[in-house]
């Protein structure tokens, strides 16, 4: 069985990017999320085996949205995304429980790598 | 990976993301402590600048990221968000705009970003006040920039003195929130709006506009030719036959309907641009303005949407302009020092009401009649019988204006009588309404669909024309007695003004009717912003005709429309009245 996975951007666009990387890995995407209050929503609703969270979102940010799904269900695996100029957040994001963190713009070899990582941890 | 798929889902999301900008941005102008705003700015710019860096535009990161970064001084340095930020910030949306276009059009980049990147980075308020300078420390990094720092700070603004703007600064700083726990309480209807989109992405698909078109020209020839079996049908007395048109009659009118609701597009689509423009001539005149809009919603076809922007855009510099007066002539008046300019739309049927109004100086009767005298485009015995509503509509003559001056805001762009004939084209119509010293209202009738228009049939001689019926305020059945002569002209007495009559026979080069009953049948319309009677040798009805464009030449007659066939198969003109007198 593919592992699920949850796409969470305010991005259209980068949701699609990102799908489309994934879904060649042979990802099973089961839902998408456009702000942070649907990404936990959602998360309680599909349960998916991999989440990659945007951080800068409307409604609740990504890091509010990881404390959200953490509290809810400790072993979630959550990826952060996370632009250039952000690296001060990572901190935030790891003491929150994130399991690691890709880099926009999206390099779908490094993307890949990522995610199987933080699959198989 | 080959980003050259992901084009155009960038290009019409990164669109949307510059319309939030700009909207937001004049919003905030208004109130510049709405934290929601502010934080929807910087999370506009930042995605942005991730978007384009994913496709590798250079030029429009280096943009976003630049106003991005300016944002971020605005929510966490406590920067105020006055005129100076904003302007940067429209700026900067304009340039990605114009980047966009060319990556749209595949072409290079044509403009570059020059120094705006620098500007914004260098940016320091008018009037730095010590608290925000102790504050943030990038601040201090470059005002070694001298020039950059002057170029970005040399317009004044009126509305960085708003006492709201310490207060915002205030809170900012009390919050000291950092970026990512800056927490987002409100959301903008425009994002709630995305959202919904964004989750439903499969229910929405793009059309190419030509394949619109096809569809309303081919249900259009289904309406006529649902007409020529009605007449069958009628002629054979078979009331199967007729059950089963009249049947056919009720899904051409839903199919009909549905067309046009494809072509609908939401008036929204076109009021950033007027968000702009209001704001840039309220400060290049230096007036003290609020600008408010209602009835975004109100859906109207996109292609008289396209044709209102720029009649639209008149009246609103109009406004600004020549309505409204400086703060201290109003407070010397007993008003408020801000003005106000309204745009709001209505629906009423079919038809969409457009409303340009300020509380400005409004316009004299009095003072526009004896200016179209001394400008020769009336003589003072026409003069004498103007009701007030004629003589407001004196302003839409070829070469009138009452600018006391050309002024580079208002000696621009079309006049008047270029704003009401291309209403007029529409099918629509203007109307004016004034008070001297409570300020004017424009009031533009336009239909909300096209193609598909309610015309008057009338006949003239030996041909029979159309007249649409959003051209025609009324009809009239005259007894000739009824029609006084004045000079050398023919009128008669409608609502205690005295309107001319002409002939529609002559004015079409046909032989004058008789009208042996006494009674002589005639409608009333406008030309050149009065009302005129015209007349005709007999009424033939409304009709709804499905309009064709005419192909060149006869696309270049005068007065001519389009053509419709009636549904007998005959062919009628439809007449565009305001461009025939």
């Amino acid at each position: 069985m593919s592992t699920t996975v949850m796409i969470v951007d305010d991005s259209l666009f980068m949701r699609k990017m990102l799908r489309d990387i994934l879904e060649e890995e042979e990802y099973e995407v089961v839902a998408e999320a456009s702000d942070g209050v649907e990404a936990v929503d959602k998360y309680k609703e599909f349960r998916p085996d991999l989440t990659t969270l945007d951080i800068v979102m409307p409604n609740k940010t990504g890091i509010e949205a990881l404390q959200e799904i953490m509290a809810f269900d400790p072993a979630a695996r959550i990826v952060m995304c996370s632009a250039i100029g952000q690296e001060s957040l990572t901190t935030a994001a790891h003491e929150a429980g994130a399991k690691a963190f890709i880099l926009k713009p999206f390099n779908p070899e490094l993307v890949a790598r990522v995610l199987k990582e933080a699959a198989e941890s | 990976m080959d980003m050259s798929q992901y084009r155009n889902l960038f290009l019409s999301e990164a669109r949307e993301y510059l319309k939030t900008i700009n909207v937001t941005v004049v919003g905030l102008e208004e109130s510049p402590s709405d934290r929601a705003a502010i934080d929807a700015l910087f999370r506009g710019a930042h995605s942005l600048k991730g978007m384009a860096a994913s496709m590798d535009y250079g030029d429009v990161v280096e943009v976003a990221h630049s106003m991005e970064d300016l944002m971020i001084r605005v929510r966490e340095d406590g920067l105020a968000f006055e005129a100076g930020v904003a302007d940067l910030l429209l700026e900067g949306a304009d340039l990605i705009e114009g980047l966009l276009n060319d990556v749209e059009q595949e072409l290079e980049p044509r403009r570059s970003p020059g120094d705006f990147a620098r500007r914004l980075a260098a940016y320091m308020p008018p009037q730095a006040q010590p608290e925000s300078q102790s504050a943030g420390e990038p601040q201090a990094s470059t005002q070694a920039q001298g020039p950059a720092q002057a170029q970005g700070s040399s317009q004044p603004q009126a509305s960085s003195q708003t006492p709201g703007l310490s207060q915002a600064r205030a809170s900012f700083q009390a919050q000291g929130l950092s970026q990512a726990q800056a927490p987002s309480q409100a959301q903008s209807p425009a994002e709630a709006d995305k959202g919904k989109e964004a989750a439903g992405e499969v229910s929405t698909v793009r059309v190419r506009t030509e394949l619109l078109d096809h569809l309303i020209n081919l249900t259009g020839e289904l309406i006529t030719n649902k007409h020529r079996l009605l007449n069958i049908g009628r002629d054979l007395g078979s009331a199967q036959l007729n059950e089963a048109v009249s049947e056919t009659s009720k899904l051409l009118r839903a199919l009909h309907d549905e067309v046009m609701k494809v072509r609908l597009m939401p008036f929204d689509a076109i009021c950033d641009r007027f968000q702009r423009s209001v704001r840039a001539l309220a400060k290049r005149s230096g007036k003290d303005l609020h600008f408010e809009l209602q009835g975004r919603e109100i859906g109207l076809d996109r292609g008289i949407l396209e044709q209102l922007t720029d009649p639209l855009n008149h009246l609103l510099r109009n406004a600004v302009d020549h309505g409204m007066e400086p703060s201290t002539e109003r407070i010397a008046a007993g008003k408020s020092a801000r003005g106000l300019v309204k745009l709001s739309v209505t629906r009423d049927r079919d038809r969409v009401h457009i409303t340009v109004s300020d509380d400005g100086r409004g316009m004299d009767p009095q003072v526009m009649i004896a200016a179209a005298i001394r400008k020769k485009l009336i003589t003072p015995e026409e003069a004498v019988v103007l009701s007030p509503r004629q003589a407001l509509m004196l302003s839409c003559l070829p070469g009138f204006s009452t600018a006391k001056e050309v002024t580079d805001v208002s000696g621009r762009g079309v006049g008047m009588d270029a704003v009401n004939a291309s209403i007029q084209k529409l099918g629509g119509s203007l109307t004016i309404d004034s008070e001297p010293g409570t300020g004017s209202r424009f009031t533009l009738m336009v239909p909300m669909t096209i193609a598909i228009i309610h015309a008057l049939v009338v006949q003239c001689g030996k041909v029979k024309v159309a007249v649409p019926v959003t051209a025609v305020h009324r009809t009239v059945e005259l007894r000739r007695e009824q029609a006084e002569t004045v000079g050398k002209r023919q009128v008669f007495q409608l609502d205690d003004e005295a309107v001319p009559l002409l002939s529609l026979n002559r004015i079409l080069g046909m032989p004058l009717g008789r009208f042996p009953s006494g009674i002589v049948p005639l409608f009333v319309t406008e030309a050149k912003g009065r009302r005129v009677g015209l007349v005709v040798d007999r009424f033939l009805g409304q009709h709804e005709l499905f309009v064709k464009p005419l192909g060149r030449p006869l696309s270049k007659v005068r007065g001519v429309a389009g053509g419709a066939t009636l549904g007998d198969g005959e062919i009628v003109t439809i007449l565009d009245v305001a461009d025939l007198l």
